[in-house]
């Protein structure tokens, strides 16, 4: 329940900050929903199991699921390098000094 | 009857050559070819006239069940021979009329290419084909026009715009009738009425092919096309306005009498549209002063006056608008020819200019003359044996008893107002002043016209030659029953008394013509070639409306669209789900309460502050809370992967900060209009979100796949660390393709940040010495580490990815105390960035990792199989371990392209105070 | 034959590694143009053999690592699947012969992002593992994130572009979480009917679906389309728009034929979004006043008819999308390479700067001419064989409303045509003195024959198609028949 909570705040202010002015604004909201995407997908697997999947581990109870944590981590790297072309728009815009302001086309 | 559709092909394709070679003698040769083809469809006759018919075929679309079938019966016949003759005509005509560098032109080749498709429309037994060829007269149609320039637009638009839309509702009956007949052959379907009409298809097959009918043929209220076409120069108007084009709707609904002919609707559409038309055709005819104009509308109206005979549907009334279908293509082109003549000679196409002709041009006079009384149905015309025909077709038309007397009243109204402008074109030709200045035109430039006039007078008489064409028209037309027999004299019967009423009333309204002038001139009808264009302009401008949408300027608005959708989605979601969800398997994690506490505080404030600092450090506490709650969950690698990614973007967005503003403009604007809207879909997002996770997660037990995972991935693939077995062996292909990802993105940033003005200047504090000698010490310390995690990566947390961000963060120092660079000023390339070049990284990377990936297709394995090096298993060099390394290389090289490309600030924008204001100064100015 | 499979993603990839280890040298500009268009050529003649090959209802499979099915990522063609790649990757090579001719490829990243996007291209339509299909997805847009970064028309459009593909494809990695949460497995050959067994299910997908829609750009979102296609260089365009949006629905497409099984319930309100891309899609296409901003605007009405299709949800209708899609691909690529033509030789595509560009390219005038027929559908071209097949799907399935809106808006989209028709190579021209300053580079007063070439093949392709179109007809019927029926290896 709690996990569903969790969730929820992030993509909350994720979309939050997603929609407001500022590109760097929108970068960190993209960062926040990555965030409770990833929470979500890791939760698939189940939240009942939470042991570590390593030798010697085997006391924590029953060991969690690995995909979804092979999936996370995946998505976590393809997020990270989109984050750094977005800012590197970023810096691009800051080059032509511009407004920050996230402006679509016009 | 293939030939004859090669022949014209041929002809087509080789106009503009002989157009080369003869200029625009070239017309005779098409003329001659036209004949020849008319010639070949004549030899076919025999077999034509007795009821029989001429059929080939050949598969086309086989899986849409289309043939391209041809199938010459009586019917087609007439109207093939139409097109060719009065083709053949206009050609010759053409060899005068036009100039040899127009003749080189488009003009005769799509003439010719219009001739082939009016007979393969004529001659389709295919639903399809029919469509096809049919469109393709529309083509042709357009292309001519067009060919008359600038002014041509407005109503070569037009006139597309109107047949296309009637094609399209041509195609909607095709598909229907395919659907409600189960095959797409005419022949086969009308030889079966019973089951089209059974259908409940029928009625919208009628309407559409109505409406097809209605646009090709300019019935009201689609006629206004028409007249707008005749910006087109002569022979396009003579060939295709007058005889052809606007014929082919004619066509299709006596094509089409075969289904529908006894249906009351039917009749009663008909005949109600074809009077309408006849009558304010008429009407407009005798308005007009432009010689084409007055044509035009004629056209129109006689169009009116065919499909309301059709509409009657009697054998009778069919022969009779076959008959009058020939007469009328022969006495129009003519009339067009000769407007065409005079047109040239005195430079004026009004008819009031149209004067006292006959002392100058005699022959041209007479044939203007001999047409015209065809036109008003003069005897012994031909144009006088067709309305009588019409006529006798309306007095005996079928239904209550009222019908054939208003019938044949509108008839009679509209062929007296026809005779009305006849006559003003006989009285221009004959009558009036003199003008000596004119002269007879050329023989050859004549000869065609008169041919056409001569023989409107003569066939007249001899009208009986037609019998047998007009029986199997009738015929094939409507099977099984007896069709009029066709002679010139009938005795003193009802309709030579309706013809002796309408040149009475005909003669009357010719006499009053000035008085009717002004009576016309007072009447106002609806422009509807306005209101098509007003149409035309009204909808651009709902377009301009509707797609404002996608040009709103800031990002929210476009952002907020997939993200309403996925809230209603969760709405839908909960909605449907109610109450039908498996129990909840999963249990709560410890300590998580107190990370949802801090969470909450953190995701507050960042939602609200204007401080870049705060923003970014609240975004590093954030990811920390995150990467806890993974651990506390089982999740060793990925924590520790996020950990370094914070890290790293926490880095990045330094660097990015150091170029740019530390203030960002308040959240919420003072004007306050998008936050609501912004504010509810966060929390509508936010909570389908948290819905999905509640009821779509952790309900079920282990999957298989996992459980396989876990219990066989020591065992297959040597390593004990799971997840990272995963990654580089079960599902290799995804962390390949990812890595290539980051390269892709590390050569791209190189690309992004260069440039800009004044690039690469640095801004050069001078590092502080403890951060100086501290990355001395530490960058090798971190190298180090990262290599021991890429080891040892398979069997503990560590591997590829984690390894590569422990050394990224090596560079990161590294170039933060600014030891990597060469000595100060002298611009030397140091080592280490020689080393570490994204680009050379990457695509090393890359072929390290892709090589690995494939190295098991050599031997006959998978992609992506995990091998055991040969001799250097010992060490614990696997497959993944090769992998891994290339992954690694792949993770340096967009550390250290962000490394480069953040790292130097753009001279432009200082990241102190004076900036801001500025910025805040040119804020003020956009809003 | 399974290597074969694994061709048209792993040919790309090494081709594009080596030359970005060849960039030092000068002069390989004529190695990356040769690798630029062999590389997709010989995936084109690959996609081939494999489609005759799978056209019996076969299909050819290469699985990653050699692992039980459900824990390995399988590859598989089908006919479906080789069709879109002959299709995308024949699309590459044209565009990047055309980006030889407007000097876009001066850039040196140009063709190895090309390659790679193609690969991720080819991967998404290949493969049936759905986080796999995420990745490739991700490997498709972020080579095209740095072109349109790179090609500097204004960053605006860019970040538009990749945002909005960001949050798709966030979407998207959610969708695929709570599939492996409600069903335990993200193998779509494990998934089929899933949808119609366990609603939870249907719902998860359906998150997935949204992303896909975003992706083919279908109403309500669409609005990310013209903004970015705007903000490319001309043959980057008709790259994107051979590739990218192709990928969405065809993503779509198997999704849904295969986890939804064309259930009724759900059908009606794609064919609801459906018919509404197709009439919001050309409403704006034909308000808007420069030749690249109508012809993509015109994407998202044509997106919408390929979406009846699938949403029809019989063999019928699929068959009619996937030739249509193919037909389509091919008359938007003549277009925009026409466009791009138009853009090269007059510096500008804005309608009220042009004028009378007829008389002095009639070549160029007569390829814009069979193209635009193509995308009204009138015959013969192919666009008018396609109509015919959707218009009889349509029907044959009793859906009259769909039937209605296809003919309207073929109408509204001849009206669209004839303005650019008038606009740019009817009348007259325009009086010179007027710089034409919106971005589009100089003006150089011809067209170069890179790019006048591929536009008439193209358009010659529309007309081939349109008369010999059975080829196709029956290789769409047996992949609809294929997708339906699930596979028989």
């Amino acid at each position: 329940m709690t996990t569903a909570v969790v969730v929820a705040l992030l993509v909350a202010t994720g979309t939050w900050l997603v929609l407001r002015r500022g590109l760097l604004r929108v970068v960190v909201g993209f960062v926040l929903l990555g965030h409770g995407v990833n929470l979500l997908v890791l939760t698939a697997g189940g939240t009942d199991r939470r042991g570590f999947a390593l030798p010697g581990q085997q006391g924590g109870g029953p060991v969690a699921d690995p995909l979804p944590q092979a999936f996370v981590l995946t998505a976590v790297v393809i997020a990270f390098a989109v984050t750094v072309h977005l800012l590197g728009l970023l810096r691009q815009g800051q080059a032509l000094d511009e407004d920050d302001d996230a402006e679509g086309p016009s | 009857m293939v030939a004859a559709l090669v022949l014209l092909a041929a002809l087509a394709a080789g106009a503009p050559l002989l157009a080369r070679r003869l200029g625009r003698a070239t017309g005779y040769v098409l003329s001659a070819g036209f004949l020849a083809a008319a010639g070949l469809l004549v030899a076919l006759a025999p077999r034509v006239l007795g009821g029989g018919a001429v059929e080939a075929s050949t598969p086309w679309l086989p899986s849409l069940g289309v043939e391209a079938a041809l199938r010459l019966d009586g019917l087609s016949l007439v109207f093939a021979l139409v097109a060719l003759v009065v083709g053949a005509l206009v050609m010759a005509y053409c060899a005068r009329y036009l100039s040899d560098a127009s003749a080189r032109g488009p003009v005769l080749p799509l003439l010719t290419v219009f001739a082939a498709a009016m007979v393969g429309l004529v001659l389709a037994d295919d639903l399809v084909l029919l469509y096809l060829f049919w469109e393709l007269t529309t083509l042709c149609s357009f292309a001519l026009l067009s060919s008359a320039g600038a002014k041509a637009v407005a109503p070569a638009r037009r006139a597309l715009v109107i047949t296309i839309a009637g094609g399209l509702a041509l195609l909607v009956a095709v598909v229907l009738l395919a659907l409600a007949g189960g095959t797409t052959r005419i022949s086969v379907l009308l030889a079966e009425p019973e089951v089209v009409l059974g259908s409940p298809l029928a009625w919208p097959v009628a309407a559409c092919v109505l409406l097809a009918a209605m646009s090709k043929s300019a019935q009201l209220p689609l006629q206004f096309w028409l007249p707008g076409a005749m910006v087109a120069m002569t022979p396009v108007s003579a060939y295709l306005h007058a005889a052809t084009m606007v014929k082919a709707g004619i066509y299709l609904l006596v094509r089409a009498s075969t289904l529908f002919a006894e249906q009351t609707p039917w009749q009663v559409a008909l005949v109600a549209v074809g009077m309408a038309t006849a009558l304010v055709g008429a009407v407009m005819a005798l308005r007009e002063h432009d010689l084409k104009g007055i044509l035009a509308h004629s056209t129109v109206s006689q169009l009116g006056l065919l499909v309301a005979a059709i509409g009657v549907g009697t054998p009778t009334a069919l022969g009779a608008a076959l008959l009058h279908t020939m007469a009328h293509a022969l006495f129009k082109a003519t009339l067009f020819m000769l407007v065409g003549i005079i047109d040239k000679e005195t430079g004026s196409r009004d008819i009031r200019d149209l004067s006292g002709l006959r002392r100058a041009m005699p022959w041209t006079a007479a044939a203007t003359a001999l047409a015209a009384l065809s036109m008003a149905g003069v005897p012994p015309a031909l144009g006088f044996v067709s309305k009588e025909y019409l006529y006798q077709g309306f007095v005996s038309a079928p239904g209550p008893a009222w019908v054939a007397p208003a019938a044949a009243a509108c008839a009679v109204t509209a062929s007296a107002l026809t005779f009305a402008y006849s006559m003003r074109i006989v009285w221009g030709a004959f009558g009036g002043p003199d003008h000596p200045e004119l002269y007879e035109p050329a023989r050859s430039f004549l000869a065609p016209a008169a041919v056409a006039a001569a023989a409107g007078l003569l066939l007249g008489p001899a009208v009986s030659l037609f019998d047998p064409l007009v029986d199997a028209a009738t015929s094939a037309a409507l099977p099984g029953s007896v069709p009029p027999r066709i002679y010139f004299w009938h005795g003193l019967s009802t309709e030579v008394v309706l013809s002796g009423v309408t040149v009475a009333l005909g003669s009357l309204l010719f006499w009053q013509r000035d008085r009717v002038d002004r009576a016309l001139v007072r009447l106002r009808l609806p422009d509807a070639g306005g209101i098509f264009d007003a149409g035309h302009s009204g909808l651009l401008a709902l377009g301009g409306r509707v797609g404002a949408g996608t040009r709103a300027p800031s990002l929210a608005a476009h952002l907020a669209r997939p993200l309403a959708v996925v809230a209603v989605l969760g709405v839908v979601g909960a909605v449907a789900l109610g109450g039908a969800l498996p129990e909840r398997t999963a249990t709560a994690v410890p300590g998580e309460p107190v990370l949802l506490v801090v969470l909450a505080v953190a995701l507050a404030c960042a939602a609200v502050t204007s401080s870049a600092v705060v923003l970014v450090a609240l975004v590093g506490l954030v990811g920390l809370v995150v990467a806890v709650r993974m651990v506390l969950v089982g999740a060793a690698d990925v924590a520790l992967t996020l950990l370094l990614v914070e890290v790293l973007t926490a880095v990045v967005l330094v660097l990015v900060l150091r170029g740019g503003r530390l203030h960002l403009p308040p959240v919420v604007r003072s004007a306050g209009r998008g936050a609501v809207p912004a504010g509810l879909l966060a929390v509508g997002a936010g909570t389908a979100a948290g819905l999905g996770t509640w009821a779509l997660t952790g309900r079920r037990e282990l999957s298989a796949t996992g459980a396989y995972l876990l219990d066989n991935a020591e065992e297959l693939t040597g390593g004990t660390n799971v997840v990272n077995t995963v990654l580089v062996d079960f599902r290799g292909l995804d962390t390949l393709l990812e890595s290539v990802l980051v390269g892709v993105v590390a050569i791209g940033l190189g690309a992004l940040t260069r440039g800009g003005p004044a690039s690469g200047r640095e801004v050069r504090e001078r590092p502080d010495v403890v951060l100086r000698v501290a990355s001395r010490v530490l960058a090798p310390l971190a190298v180090l580490a990262s290599v021991v995690l890429l080891w040892r990566g398979h069997d503990q947390p560590g591997g590829g990815f984690i390894g590569a961000l422990v050394a990224g963060a090596g560079v990161v120092l590294v170039h933060l105390a600014g030891t990597g660079e060469g000595a100060a000023g002298t611009g030397r390339t140091g080592r280490l960035e020689r080393l570490t070049d994204p680009v050379l990284l990457a695509g090393a990377g890359a072929l390290v990792a892709v090589g690995t990936a494939l190295l098991p297709l050599v031997w006959g394995g998978a992609l992506v199989e995990p091998f055991s090096v040969p001799g250097l298993y010992a060490l614990g060099v696997s497959s993944a371990l090769l992998f891994d390394l290339g992954v690694y290389a792949l993770v340096v090289s967009l550390v250290a392209a962000c490394v480069r490309g953040f790292g130097r600030v753009p001279a432009a924008t200082p990241a102190t105070a004076p900036g801001t204001t500025r910025g805040a100064e040119r804020a003020e100015v956009v809003r | 034959m399974s290597a074969l499979v694994l061709v048209p993603v792993v040919l790309p990839l090494v081709v594009a590694a080596l030359l970005l280890l060849r960039r030092r040298r000068p002069g390989a500009d004529a190695l990356d143009r040769a690798a630029g268009v062999g590389v997709p050529l010989l995936v084109v003649v690959a996609a081939a053999v494999l489609l005759a090959a799978t056209l019996g209802g076969r299909t050819a499979e290469a699985s990653a690592g050699g692992w039980p099915a459900g824990v390995a990522i399988a590859l598989v063609a089908d006919a479906t699947a080789c069709l879109g790649v002959l299709l995308t990757s024949a699309l590459t090579a044209a565009s990047l012969v055309v980006a030889a001719g407007t000097r876009e490829d001066r850039e040196p990243l140009l063709v190895p992002l090309v390659l790679v996007m193609s690969a991720g291209v080819s991967g998404a339509l290949l493969t049936t593992d759905l986080f796999n299909l995420f990745v490739f997805v991700e490997v498709m847009l972020v080579p095209s994130y740095v072109l349109v970064a790179l090609g500097r028309r204004g960053p605006a459009g860019g970040r538009l572009y990749v945002t909005v593909n960001l949050l798709a494809s966030t979407v998207f990695l959610a969708g695929v979480g709570l599939v492996y949460g409600t069903t335990g497995t993200v193998s779509l050959v494990e998934l089929r009917g899933a949808a119609a067994d366990d609603p939870a299910a249907a719902v998860a997908v359906g998150v997935m679906l949204v992303a896909l829609a975003v992706k083919s750009a279908a109403v309500p979102l669409h609005s990310w389309l013209p903004g970015s296609y705007g903000a490319v260089g001309p043959a980057v365009a008709v790259l994107f728009s051979g590739l990218l949006t192709k990928v969405g629905v065809l993503a779509l497409l198997r999704v849904w034929a295969v986890v939804f099984e064309g259930d009724a319930r759900v059908a009606w309100a794609l064919l609801a979004v459906a018919v509404l891309t197709m009439v919001v899609g050309v409403l704006s296409a034909v308000g808007e006043g420069s030749v690249r901003a109508v012809l993509t605007n015109h994407m998202v009405s044509q997106i919408g008819y390929l979406l009846v299709g699938v949403g029809l949800a019989t063999a019928a209708g699929y068959a009619a999308a996937l030739f249509f899609l193919v037909q389509y691909a091919v008359v938007k690529a003549a277009l925009l390479v026409v466009s791009a033509a138009v853009e090269v030789r007059e510096g500008t595509d804005a309608l009220s700067r042009l004028g009378g560009l007829g008389r002095a390219e009639p070549l160029l005038a007569v390829a814009f001419a069979v193209a635009a027929l193509g995308l009204v559908g009138v015959p013969p071209t192919s666009g008018f064989v396609a109509k015919l097949q959707l218009a009889t799907a349509a029907a044959g399935a009793g859906s009259w409303w769909v039937l209605a809106a296809v003919v309207a808006v073929s109408l509204v989209t001849l009206v669209s045509m004839l303005k650019l028709w008038n606009g740019v190579f009817a009348g007259s021209r325009p009086e010179a003195g007027d710089p034409g300053t919106d971005g589009a580079g100089a003006a150089t007063g011809r067209v170069p024959r890179t790019v006048l070439v591929p536009a008439l093949a193209l358009a010659a392709c529309a007309l081939v198609l349109g008369v010999w179109a059975d080829p196709l007809l029956t290789a769409s019927e047996a992949a609809a028949a294929q997708l339906v029926a699930g596979s028989r290896s």
